[in-house]
């Protein structure tokens, strides 16, 4: 309504006019009918009139206090020229006012930092590398960055073991996180080479996974007999694989037992003495369980136990000593079960040597002695079990 | 002529039913609580002093007395008043000097 914004875009000046009142009062009407509107127009106590005109409308003033005899006094001037004006005046200063917030404003459009979250596998040189070729590094306008999303992708595609990238931009600071691809572990190098047979023994089943079958079911083949070979192709297309396959067969097994008639076994009677001591350092006071050793043969179990004060073990103890009478007993076996007993054996140590998944498909007791104690048997096992054995190929000779 | 015109005009206000401040050049005071006083219409400032403001007016003379005037802006047609107004009188319908 009083125009405020129009009288600070034109400048405004609060005068104070110097005149006769009357001719001040006359001042007043003319300018209010010239068009000039004043504003704040305040009667002093002294008679004199203050008020405040935009700046064009004071330059026209001039002529109606010319005319009444007046004058005027500026008090204050305001306003966008008269701001502009010092604003010129004091160039330095508000030039380095805007050189500051420009400067400000570039320094906080700038990458000031690029943190990179430790990965296992992936050094942070490398991620550093992918990502300064994407742009991404320090003191990079952030204006020229792409959009996080598409840096994560290109930054991805330069990083062959990363699953997953995140680029995130927090202010002046790119946090890049990245997610390994799983790894299937490398698969052992191989030369190429044959399967030839561990031992003597007739093929049961042979299948090759790679490289040619040399050898048939029902086969008899010796040891060191090539079973799948590796050499595939015929004259200049000849070449050296690595042979791999499954190739089962009965071998014939034979072993001597020897089994005594006579065991030892060791028993607790369940006569016992306890004895207690008391432990000072490395001496030891014995409490309880005085009267010598009772037992000719015996065990002797002992707990020692330190006393503990809050978390703190102390230098002394309790040590609880058991002892055990223990008495050896021999027992008789007949023959049979010594027979069984060794043969027992003999299976455990041949599925042991031949491997887990053989299969013993026979036994045959060849000859079988009882005399001085013990029992003496031959027996033949024959045995389905895995033969082959690598060798490798010496090209071009083989 | 002015006479004729003034005739015409009033007919015109009478006939469209249109208020006389818009038409006629009436002066039109507007008084917001004990504060403000917005005079429209006035003819022209004859006096103004802290205690009184005198304006001529086209029916005739408009005191407005108080304590603390201000005129916070005054234009051609128009001067708002601030400050605490007592009351304003008008002094017939003749022309006057400031008193």
């Amino acid at each position: 309504m009083d125009g405020s914004w129009r009288l600070w875009a034109h400048g405004f000046v609060r005068v104070r006019l110097i005149g006769e009142s009357d001719n001040a009062q006359a001042v007043l009407r003319e300018a209010a009918a010239a068009g000039m509107p004043l504003y704040r127009v305040r009667a002093e106590p002294d008679e004199g009139l203050t008020f405040v005109l935009s700046a064009p409308d004071f330059l026209r003033l001039r002529r109606i206090l010319r005319r009444h005899r007046c004058r005027v006094r500026i008090v204050t001037k305001g306003g966008f020229p008269f701001l502009r004006k010092r604003i010129v005046r004091r160039k330095a200063l508000i030039l380095s006012a805007l050189l500051f917030v420009a400067a400000l404003a570039a320094a906080s459009s700038l990458v000031w930092e690029v943190r990179i979250e430790p990965s296992e596998h992936i050094s942070k040189e490398e991620i550093r590398a992918a990502a300064a070729a994407e742009g991404v590094r320090r003191f990079q306008w952030i204006a020229r960055l792409d959009e996080p999303q598409d840096l994560a992708r290109r930054i991805a595609a330069r990083l062959p073991d990363a699953a997953w990238v995140g680029v995130d931009r927090h202010g002046t600071m790119i946090t890049i996180k990245v997610v390994e691809a799983r790894k299937p572990d490398p698969r052992p190098l191989e030369n190429p080479r044959d399967l030839v047979a561990k031992t003597d023994a007739v093929i049961t089943r042979i299948v090759a996974e790679n490289g040619r079958p040399v050898v048939r079911r029902h086969e008899r083949v010796r040891k060191g007999d090539v079973l799948i070979s590796g050499v595939i192709g015929t004259d200049e297309r000849r070449q050296a694989v690595v042979a791999k396959g499954e190739v089962r067969g009965l071998v014939w097994h034979e072993y001597e037992i020897v089994s005594p008639l006579v065991r030892k076994a060791k028993t607790y009677t369940g006569n016992r003495k306890d004895r207690l001591w008391l432990v000072i350092g490395n001496r030891a006071l014995r409490l309880t369980g005085y009267g010598g050793e009772p037992f000719a043969k015996s065990d002797i179990r002992s707990e020692y136990a330190p006393w503990r004060l809050l978390r703190w073990e102390l230098p002394l103890g309790t040590l609880r000593e058991r002892e055990l009478e223990v008495a050896f007993e021999e027992v008789r076996v007949t023959v049979a079960e010594a027979k069984e007993a060794g043969l027992a054996r003999a299976r455990e140590e041949l599925l042991a040597k031949a491997g887990e998944d053989a299969r013993i498909l026979h036994e045959k007791i060849l000859h079988e002695e009882a005399g001085n104690g013990k029992v003496k048997v031959k027996v033949l096992f024959e045995v389905d079990q895995p033969i082959a054995e690598e060798r490798p190929i010496v090209w071009p000779s083989a | 002529m002015p006479h004729v015109g003034r005739k015409l005009r009033k007919w015109t206000a009478h006939l469209l039913d249109l208020p006389g401040d818009v038409t006629l050049g009436l002066p039109r005071v507007t008084l917001i609580g004990r504060m403000w006083l917005l005079v429209e219409n006035h003819a022209g400032v004859l006096h103004f002093s802290s205690r009184r403001l005198t304006l001529s007016t086209s029916h005739g003379v408009l005191e407005i007395d108080g304590r603390n005037l201000v005129i916070r802006m005054i234009g051609a047609a128009e001067v708002i008043v601030e400050g605490e107004i007592d009351g304003f009188r008008f002094h017939g319908g003749a022309f006057q000097d400031s008193p």
